[in-house]
């Protein structure tokens, strides 16, 4: 102890230099931490967090009254966490591959330049792009099909919808890690296979291909930590909101985001985040404990 | 030694062994079909907001409008004082923000990175934490504001984004693989303080490093919608991405400001440019950004790199 606290006086610089974020860590991040045990209280404006009385498990009674909602929102979640990362991986790899393979280097330079520029769009903008497309009277998809879809009155349309934007905003970006991982690769490898007579496409299968997959296994494993937290400004801003789609839409973040403005159902808003965060840890600590089994140098901790 | 493939890559012209075949330009098709998929809603941002409104609403949007007009973006020119404050808002909390994450999380990844410091581990498992469990959107917003009663302060624009475990991995992994310890011991032997070779020798090393993740921010800063739309509710401190949100009310607010000028407000005959003058807001907010990508590309890609190895 006494050793402990000498070495600790000795960088007493470095302590210093610590703690300006560990300060903006606890106040942001550790506090509201606090802030899930609204999940067993009763909350009440006037007496805060602490203050409000104790409810037991009356906020999961709510929870399990009103089941519609929160099999449809859970369920959205996982559906369209499925669907982005088994979309999204195939073709940020097809991608990367593609890019790699093609030999008019600098046009796929140039390419690859705008092919980014989408995920630097926010979807407070995004939403008015895609409007522009799917309006039911001025856009352009109707137009050029002559048809008079109503896109935002449509539930059934909006997984595909939602799917397509999430391609087009990400892809490109996402490319780029596996494009790194790409251009490690040893040009002997590649001279030798020539030699031993392998084709285009066997060296895409035998090289390039497994050469990804340990950075692939990472990048899946790590995700399934976020699997019950969404991109809410997909959700709720391409969306608008819009009640007549929540049945395909609404997911957990956009459902708290709607509740906090609307002021509505907070015993089941609580209880709700409460379940968000507790399965969102549970994941996290199960993906991580994957990693270290396959790729030990890539765990978290 | 090898030729590695990054060098190969450098000359532009395809290598000789790699002659044109039907194959390659199918490929080549391919990517640039995705190209044109990935960038040609951008391109209908800039056309739609030089488009006639009268167009827009007979024919619908177009790459190709037969009339074109600058109703749309004057109608945005003519905000005025709010576009203005916006702006002002935007840029402040984006700087602002970016260079004050930039310091301390540099401060913090430095101090975590020296090796006889037995309170480096506290350090680590304090900075993951946050990345396994949070505490998620209503705890946070209840606590901002009924607790420290932070509502329509600035605060709470800057610090939430200010520091991110991701980041402070990413210059911690710098510090610890591209910077010689022996740099840093030599200045203290030359009679340099703990203070003097954090500002003078580690922190301008970290350039390359801090390139990467302050772009990274800054975009963030500058595209955050979410903690705007919670907590913001004054007009002098709405950011751009709010005027974006709110862009119905927005028009029409700025529109009817006395800032515009009668004579203007005769000239669009009453009537709002509607989409063209919310496309031409699109553009100014999305503007400054795709101007400075460019010269950021190669830092963030590299710091991409960088971050997904843990060193």
């Amino acid at each position: 102890m006494k050793d402990f606290l000498s070495n600790t006086w000795k960088h007493r610089a470095h302590v210093v230099l610590a703690l300006p974020v560990f300060l903006v860590l606890f106040f942001i991040m550790y506090v509201p931490m606090t802030g899930l045990v609204l999940a067993f209280k009763n909350f009440d404006v006037t007496k805060g967090i602490y203050g409000s009385p104790w409810a037991g498990i009356d906020n999961f009674k709510f929870l399990i009254a009103s089941k519609a909602t929160f099999i449809n929102i859970t369920r959205n979640t996982l559906i369209y966490y499925v669907i982005f990362t088994a979309v999204g991986t195939f073709l940020n790899v097809a991608l990367a591959v593609a890019i790699d393979q093609c030999i008019f280097k600098k046009m796929t330079k140039a390419m690859q330049t705008l092919m980014i520029i989408p995920v630097f769009i926010s979807y407070a903008a995004v939403q008015f792009i895609v409007y522009a497309f799917i309006s039911s009277d001025t856009g352009l998809i109707n137009n050029a099909l002559g048809t008079n879809t109503r896109f935002y009155m449509n539930a059934s349309l909006w997984p595909a919808i939602l799917t397509i934007t999430k391609i087009w905003k990400d892809t490109g970006y996402g490319s780029v890690l596996y494009m790194s991982v790409l251009a490690g690769i040893d040009t002997e490898l590649y001279e030798a296979a020539e030699i031993d007579g392998a084709n285009r496409w066997k060296k895409i299968w035998h090289i390039t291909l497994p050469s990804l997959i340990p950075m692939i296994t990472v990048m899946l494993l790590l995700s399934v930590g976020n699997v019950m937290r969404s991109d809410t400004g997909l959700f709720y801003q391409v969306t608008r909101d819009s009640g007549v789609l929540y049945s395909t839409t609404q997911v957990i973040d956009s459902y708290v985001l709607h509740a906090i403005f609307k002021n509505s159902n907070f015993g089941f808003t609580a209880a709700t985040s409460f379940f968000q965060s507790v399965v969102g840890l549970l994941l996290m600590l199960f993906a991580n404990w994957l990693v270290k089994k396959i790729e030990p140098e890539n765990a978290l901790f | 030694m090898s030729r590695s493939k990054k060098d190969a890559s450098l000359d532009l012209a395809p290598s000789k062994k790699e002659k044109m075949s039907v194959g390659q330009v199918i490929l080549f098709i391919c990517l640039l079909i995705f190209t044109v998929f990935c960038f040609a809603p951008v391109l209908l941002v800039f056309v739609s907001a030089f488009t006639d409104e009268v167009y827009i609403a007979q024919h619908g949007f177009s790459f190709f409008p037969e009339k074109w007009s600058l109703a749309g973006m004057n109608a945005v020119l003519k905000y005025g004082k709010q576009l203005f404050t916006s702006y002002a808002v935007t840029i402040f909390v984006t700087v602002f923000g970016t260079l004050l994450g930039l310091l301390i999380m540099s401060m913090y990844a430095y101090a975590m990175s020296r090796k006889d410091f037995r309170l480096s581990k506290f350090l680590a498992i304090f900075l993951l934490i946050p990345m396994l469990f949070n505490g998620g959107q209503l705890s946070g917003y209840i606590v901002f504001t009924s607790l420290y009663h932070l509502k329509d302060s600035l605060l709470l624009l800057i610090l939430p984004l200010c520091v991110s475990t991701m980041n402070v991995i990413i210059l911690r992994t710098y510090i610890v693989n591209s910077i010689p310890a022996e740099l840093m011991e030599a200045a203290k032997i030359d009679g340099a303080g703990e203070y003097r070779t954090f500002f003078q020798i580690t922190l301008p090393l970290l350039k390359p490093s801090l390139a990467a993740v302050g772009f990274m921010m800054a975009t963030a800063y500058w595209n955050d919608w979410q903690n705007a739309l919670l907590y913001i509710d004054t007009n002098s401190k709405k950011p751009l991405q709010l005027l974006l949100v709110n862009i119905q009310k927005s028009i029409q607010f700025l529109l009817n400001n006395n800032n515009v000028p009668a004579s203007a407000r005769a000239a669009m005959g009453g009537a709002i440019p509607q989409n063209s003058a919310t496309m031409a807001t699109v553009i100014v907010v999305i503007g400054p950004i795709m101007v400075a990508y460019p010269f950021f590309q190669k830092y963030f890609i590299k710091g991409l790199t960088v971050g997904s190895v843990k060193g």
